[in-house]
């Protein structure tokens, strides 16, 4: 900006600033949080009343009632400290670093606020930026920030309550499209890092290109009992995931994570045990189903920790399950062809798969304690 | 939680267009506040604190929440600072020293009424009832408690349960208890036996509070009435009792406004133009006086809607719409605002808003409800009546 331009700005922001003084209108606190998101750079400004940052780190040294520009700029760095630790944002889990800029302020039509810059860099580009403010908590619940959120051409608002934990949003969310993106992404990471799943269903999978005959496994002798088999399985999977993932994550049903979470390892124990010892040889599906179910609170445990951005709840929880079938479907058309390719194969079926399923059942058991006692 | 910022954004997207609209309708021609800048003088004056509300009253805000004794009153303090200024914030400190003492259990029955009257000075009637039946559960012949609930009941339009629970009243004070309970007659169909047997109250045990409570009541029926030189006469005398009451302010200035007044009014609330609500009737007497001040005060009043709005918040509904109808002049926002405030609040005042912005939008269809609470509950107001015939059902067109 011109610097003349900018006098004539601050003279008018001073002749604001006092006919403010004249005659406010009162409003409760309320803070004004901008954040523009551009790429995984976060640039943003936060303003708060004059007033609110006396409450929040004391202004007024000499304690006579006006806080003078000399007094707010004393301040400052424990106001920026203040902001600091009040303020967090977080892009797809990992806190971004802010850096705050130096004290402007700002004239508004309630008062003088006081504008801070920042800039918060974050380890990725964010499908979606989990917002913390909690300014003045526990000084004025009524406090709340304004947010409003700009990425491209597309700018958002909520309003932030410094009770709540955080809020969620996905930048740039108006166009549809990239919240569904981002969200669709995070199911494929999702099911593709967390092993759990794909180890429960590969359990499950190994033994589709064979059959049980008088106690052993022999090899099936066309592709399409194989491939019926693994449908089924990998349907029933899916349906029951599906089912629970969206009643836990639209908040109808809940159940404590370690529950949830032992029995998904128990799934595994069990679904590799069964490959040694069969007990379930063809009604396999069922057992996808039954333990899909929690699976499915599984997956919901880490929607509910990204959060689900306003407005566009239900198309982002399809989003990820649509993610989350695309990851699993990749990876039984990486794994099954081979696995069929290998299943006249003696070692596949004597040592491999029992072997196999073995490691995979003693991991699990690992888990399984872990989860359940720790 | 989450959740609850979400259904706030939600609303404030539903309203939002209407914030959009007001700030239009001004001709703004854009925000009304301007680019950071850096003071050049280190002694510019930024801000002016209001009393107790300093980093230094820290220190006994920090004692509050281990003592009882301290809360209370500060609570207290800082409720009626926020009722005496307008300023909303003295409603958050005040809730902030609550909070440990009705979280406890039990829960301090003086400290959720405390929080009852908040809530009720933010339009949060449900949050408000909830909190007070809470401390009725607790210490239930609370004479404060039932009070409040008598209030809170009446705004609402539930003059039944505002009588009955006025009746609680009696035991520690009888006068009051009628005062309150004629109060709530006066909007079920019984104004000029109210009034009445109110001005028939003997005065001599009644505090200053109450004597202004009555006055009040007494100016609001006369007002009703179509009496106003007497209303005008009550409303000066609770006034005298009690400067501070927004409510009788604004009521008088109304009165005042309605008879063509302008001058008398900014007069009236000279000093007060803080307070929302009057600032708004201020506004409109300098537009009718031709005042240019009157620019600003809208500037400031469509600033105050705005954040209001974007908070997600219901407390200035009926003076927004009341601002939309008479200075922004968009009687069709207006009406929307309206009657989303008739939804949560049933006094005159926002019947008569809604009646107002009805007609001036074309939309005789949109005051059918409030018509039809009008008759249902016999509610006598002659500010009313001849907004009542438009929605008189038309004999309909011969059937084919």
């Amino acid at each position: 900006m011109k610097p003349g331009r900018r006098r004539l700005r601050c003279r008018l922001a001073a002749a604001c600033a006092l006919a403010a003084a004249a005659a406010q209108a009162h409003v409760a606190s309320t803070g004004f949080l901008d954040v523009t998101a551009r790429g995984a750079v976060l640039q943003g400004s936060i303003e708060l009343a004059v007033r609110d940052v006396e409450l929040a780190v004391g202004v007024d040294a000499n304690g006579d009632g006006s806080i003078t520009w000399g007094e707010l700029r004393a301040a400052e760095p424990r106001l920026t400290r203040y902001l600091a630790e009040h303020l967090t944002l977080a892009a797809d889990g990992s806190d971004c670093a802010l850096r705050f800029g130096h004290l402007e302020v700002n004239g508004r039509v309630d008062g003088n606020y006081a504008w801070v810059p920042f800039e918060g860099r974050c380890a990725r580009v964010s499908a979606r930026l989990k917002i913390g403010y909690h300014v003045l908590a526990g000084i004025d619940p009524s406090h709340r920030g304004l947010l409003r959120l700009g990425a491209g051409d597309s700018v958002q608002t909520a309003v932030l309550d410094p009770a709540a934990r955080a809020t969620a949003l996905t930048p740039g969310h108006a166009a549809p499209w990239r919240a569904f993106a981002g969200y669709f992404q995070a199911g494929v990471w999702h099911i593709w890092s967390g092993i759990d799943h794909l180890l429960f269903l590969l359990s499950l999978l190994l033994p589709a290109v064979l059959a049980r005959h008088g106690g052993r496994w022999e090899p099936v002798a066309a592709a399409r009992p194989a491939c019926i088999s693994i449908l089924k399985v990998v349907t029933a999977f899916t349906l029951a995931h599906s089912i629970t993932l969206s009643l836990a994550a639209l908040g109808v049903l809940r159940l404590p994570a370690r529950l949830t979470e032992s029995v998904i390892a128990a799934s595994i124990v069990v679904a590799a045990v069964n490959n040694i010892f069969p007990l379930v040889t063809e009604a396999r599906a069922r057992i996808a189903f039954a333990f899909g179910l929690l699976h499915g609170f599984g997956f919901a445990s880490v929607l509910t920790e990204m959060g689900l951005p306003e407005g566009a709840r239900l198309i982002s929880l399809l989003a990820f399950n649509c993610g989350i079938e695309a990851g699993q479907l990749a990876v039984v058309l990486a794994v099954m062809p081979a696995v069929y390719a290998l299943r006249r194969v003696e070692i596949y079926r004597r040592t491999l798969l029992p072997w196999g399923s073995g490691a995979i059942a003693t991991v699990a058991l690992g888990w399984l304690a872990q989860r359940a006692l720790g | 939680m989450p959740g609850d910022a979400e259904t706030a954004s939600h609303s404030r997207f539903r309203r939002g267009w209407l914030a959009a609209l007001a700030l239009t309708a001004l001709g703004a021609s854009g925000p009304p506040y301007a680019t950071p800048y850096v003071p050049e003088r280190d002694d510019e004056v930024l801000a002016t604190l209001p009393r107790g509300v300093g980093h230094s009253s820290a220190e006994l805000r920090a004692q509050a929440a281990a003592r009882l004794d301290v809360a209370l009153p500060l609570a207290q303090f800082y409720i009626s600072q926020a009722r005496a200024t307008g300023d909303l914030r003295f409603l958050g400190y005040a809730e902030a020293l609550l909070t440990r003492w009705r979280e406890r259990t039990p829960p301090i029955p003086a400290a959720l009424v405390l929080e009852a009257t908040i809530q009720q000075s933010r339009h949060s009637f449900a949050a408000a009832l909830a909190e007070l039946d809470r401390a009725l559960g607790l210490q239930p012949d609370d004479p404060q408690a039932w009070l409040t609930r008598a209030a809170v009941l009446r705004v609402l339009g539930r003059y039944e349960e505002a009588g009955s629970s006025c009746q609680h009243v009696a035991a520690a004070d009888a006068v009051v208890a009628e005062l309150c309970a004629q109060a709530a007659r006066a909007l079920d169909g019984h104004l000029r036996n109210a009034y009445a047997v109110v001005l028939a109250l003997p005065l001599a045990s009644l505090a200053n509070t109450a004597r202004a409570w009555r006055c009040s009541e007494l100016g609001e029926m006369a007002a009703r009435i179509g009496d106003s030189a007497g209303a005008a006469r009550w409303f000066r005398m609770a006034l005298e009792l009690a400067p501070d009451d927004v409510y009788t302010r604004g009521a008088y200035a109304d009165l005042l406004l309605e008879s063509g007044r302008a001058a008398e009014t900014l007069k009236l609330l000279q000093g007060y133009e803080s307070m929302e609500p009057l600032l708004l009737r201020s506004a409109i007497a300098q537009q009718q006086l031709g005042d240019p001040r009157a620019a600003r005060a809208r500037v400031l009043l469509a600033s105050a809607f705005a954040v209001e709005q974007q908070r997600g918040e219901e407390v200035h509904r009926r003076e927004q719409a009341r601002f939309l109808l008479d200075l922004a002049r968009e009687p069709a926002a207006a009406l929307a605002v309206a009657g989303e405030n008739w939804r949560t609040q049933r006094e005159p005042a926002d019947a008569l808003i809604l009646l107002r912005a009805a007609r001036a939008a074309s939309r005789p269809e949109a005051a059918v409800p409030v018509a039809q609470f009008i008759r249902e509950h016999g509610l006598e107001d002659l500010r009313l009546a001849p907004y009542l015939e438009m929605t008189a059902p038309r004999a309909r067109p011969e059937a084919r």
